[in-house]
C-alpha cells in the first residue's frame, strides 16, 4: 500500500520541531542540527511542505554584517493543523518504532 | 594540528566551490531553496562540517531542476522526445564511434587478437593500453553526450568510464590475464545492472517527494493529490528495465561463436542494451505522463 504524503520519519521529525513553537521562525540548519536530518534531506522536505502550504518562508536580514540574509520558517495554520493530525495519526506506529529499537524494547 | 588545518581549509574550499557549481546549475528564478543552504552553510563550525552541509545541495539542485522540468509546458512533446532520442543515441554511438576503431587499430598494431580465452598472442598482453581506451572512449563519451545535452547518454557513459576503471585496476591487482573471458560475460553482466539502478534513480519521476517515495505531487496540485501507479512504482518498472537489459546483453554474448560479432561482442551488447533500456525507459515515462495527464487515480 502506498504511503501517505508527509508522513516518512523525516518529515514527521521536522513537523513535530516545527510544532514545538508554531509561531516562532525557524532557521534550516538549527533545524538540521535538533532533527539530526542531513541537509540533503531536510531542505526538499522544507521545500515540499511549503509548496503545500503547510510553510511558510521569510528571509531574514543577517545578524552579523556581510553575511547574507537567512531563510526562515514557521508553520502556516493550515499546517500547523496538518501537522498535528499527522503526528496524532503516525504517533502508535512511532512509539511501536521507538520501542523495538530501545534497549529491553521488544 | 597542521595537517588537520590543511585539509580543513581543503574541504572548506571544497565546499564552496561545489555550492559555487551547484548555484551555477540553477535558473535564477528557481534559486531560493539553494540560496537559504547556502546562507546557512556559514554555521557551519569548520570545513568538514560546510562540506558535508554543501553535498546535501546536490540533492536538493536535483529536485529543484526536476520540479522546474516537470512544470515546464509540454512544447511538442513527440517531436521533443524524438529530438531527445536522437541525441541520446548519438551520444551514445559517439563513444562507440571511437572505442571501436580505436581497439581495432590497437590489436592491428599490437598483431594481437581480442580472443575470449587466454590464449597466446592475445590483446590481454596489453592490460594498459585497452584499460585507456575503454575509459578514455568513455570519457569521451560522456563529454560528447554533455554536450549534446543528452543526459541519458551522459549518465549511461559515466556508468561505463566507473566500471572500466574498477575493472582495469581490480584486472591489473589481480593479476588475471584470462580478462576477456570472464571480463565480456562480467562487465556487461554488471553494467546492465548497474544501469538498471542508475537509471531507476535518475528516471524518478518526481525527486522532490519525499524520501520514502510518497505520492507524487506536482506543484500547484493539491496535496493529497493522488499518484499513478507507474509513478509509485517507477523505480521497480525500471529495475525490470535494467533486468530485462541485462538479459539482452548476456543472450547477445552467448552469441559470440557467430564471426560477424565475435570481437566486438561486448560493445554490442552494452550499445544494444542501452538503446533497448532507453526505449522501454521511454516508454514506461510517456505511460506514466499519460496515465498522470488523464488524473488517474491511485486507489487500487
Amino acid at each position: 500500500m502506498p504511503r501517505l504524503p508527509n508522513t516518512s520519519p523525516q518529515t514527521l521529525s521536522v513537523l513535530e520541531l516545527l510544532l514545538e513553537s508554531p509561531r516562532s521562525w525557524h532557521y534550516g540548519y538549527a533545524l538540521s542540527q535538533l532533527t539530526g536530518l542531513k541537509s540533503g534531506t531536510l531542505y526538499p522536505i522544507l521545500l515540499r511542505l511549503a509548496d503545500q502550504g503547510w510553510l511558510e518562508t521569510r528571509w531574514t536580514e543577517p545578524e552579523q554584517p556581510g553575511r547574507p540574509p537567512r531563510h526562515t520558517y514557521r508553520l502556516t495554520g493550515e499546517g500547523a493543523k496538518a501537522a498535528r493530525t499527522k503526528l496524532a495519526e503516525a504517533a502508535p506506529s512511532r512509539m511501536t518504532r521507538r520501542l523495538a529499537f530501545e534497549p529491553g524494547g521488544r | 594540528m597542521p595537517t588537520h588545518g590543511f585539509l580543513g581549509r581543503l574541504a572548506d574550499a571544497l565546499a564552496r566551490q561545489l555550492l559555487s557549481w551547484l548555484h551555477r546549475r540553477v535558473e535564477p528564478g528557481s534559486r531560493e531553496w539553494l540560496d537559504a543552504l547556502i546562507a546557512e552553510s556559514d554555521c557551519a563550525d569548520d570545513g568538514w562540517q560546510r562540506l558535508r552541509w554543501a553535498l546535501g545541495g546536490v540533492p536538493l539542485v536535483w529536485t529543484i531542476n526536476g520540479r522546474r522540468r516537470m512544470n515546464e509546458p509540454t512544447r511538442g512533446p513527440m517531436r521533443a522526445r524524438i529530438v531527445r532520442g536522437v541525441a541520446n543515441i548519438a551520444g551514445i554511438a559517439s563513444g562507440f564511434a571511437v572505442i571501436i576503431p580505436a581497439t581495432d587499430l590497437a590489436t592491428y598494431f599490437f598483431r594481437c587478437h581480442l580472443f575470449f580465452g587466454n590464449q597466446p598472442g592475445g590483446c590481454q598482453e596489453h592490460p594498459f593500453v585497452f584499460a585507456s581506451i575503454a575509459i578514455g572512449g568513455g570519457v569521451l563519451g560522456m563529454i560528447i553526450a554533455l554536450a549534446l545535452r543528452a543526459r541519458f547518454a551522459a549518465y549511461w557513459w559515466a556508468v561505463v568510464s566507473g566500471f572500466n576503471t574498477v575493472g582495469s585496476v581490480w584486472y591489473l591487482r589481480s593479476g588475471i590475464v584470462d580478462l576477456p573471458r570472464y571480463g565480456a560475460t562480467q562487465s556487461a553482466m554488471l553494467m546492465a545492472a548497474t544501469f538498471g539502478v542508475v537509471l531507476a534513480a535518475i528516471m524518478r519521476d518526481a525527486p522532490w517527494t519525499e524520501t520514502d517515495h510518497g505520492p507524487v505531487h506536482h506543484v500547484g496540485d493539491s496535496a493529497g493529490a493522488p499518484a499513478s501507479f507507474l509513478s509509485r512504482h517507477r523505480i521497480a518498472a525500471l529495475l525490470i528495465a535494467g533486468t530485462i537489459s541485462f538479459a539482452m546483453a548476456d543472450a547477445l554474448i552467448r552469441m559470440r561463436d557467430r564471426h560477424l560479432v565475435a570481437d566486438n561482442v561486448n560493445h554490442y551488447a552494452l550499445l544494444g542494451s542501452a538503446m533497448f533500456a532507453a526505449i522501454l525507459a521511454g516508454l514506461i515515462g510517456r505511460h506514466g505522463s499519460r496515465l498522470s495527464a488523464k488524473g488517474c487515480s491511485g486507489t487500487e
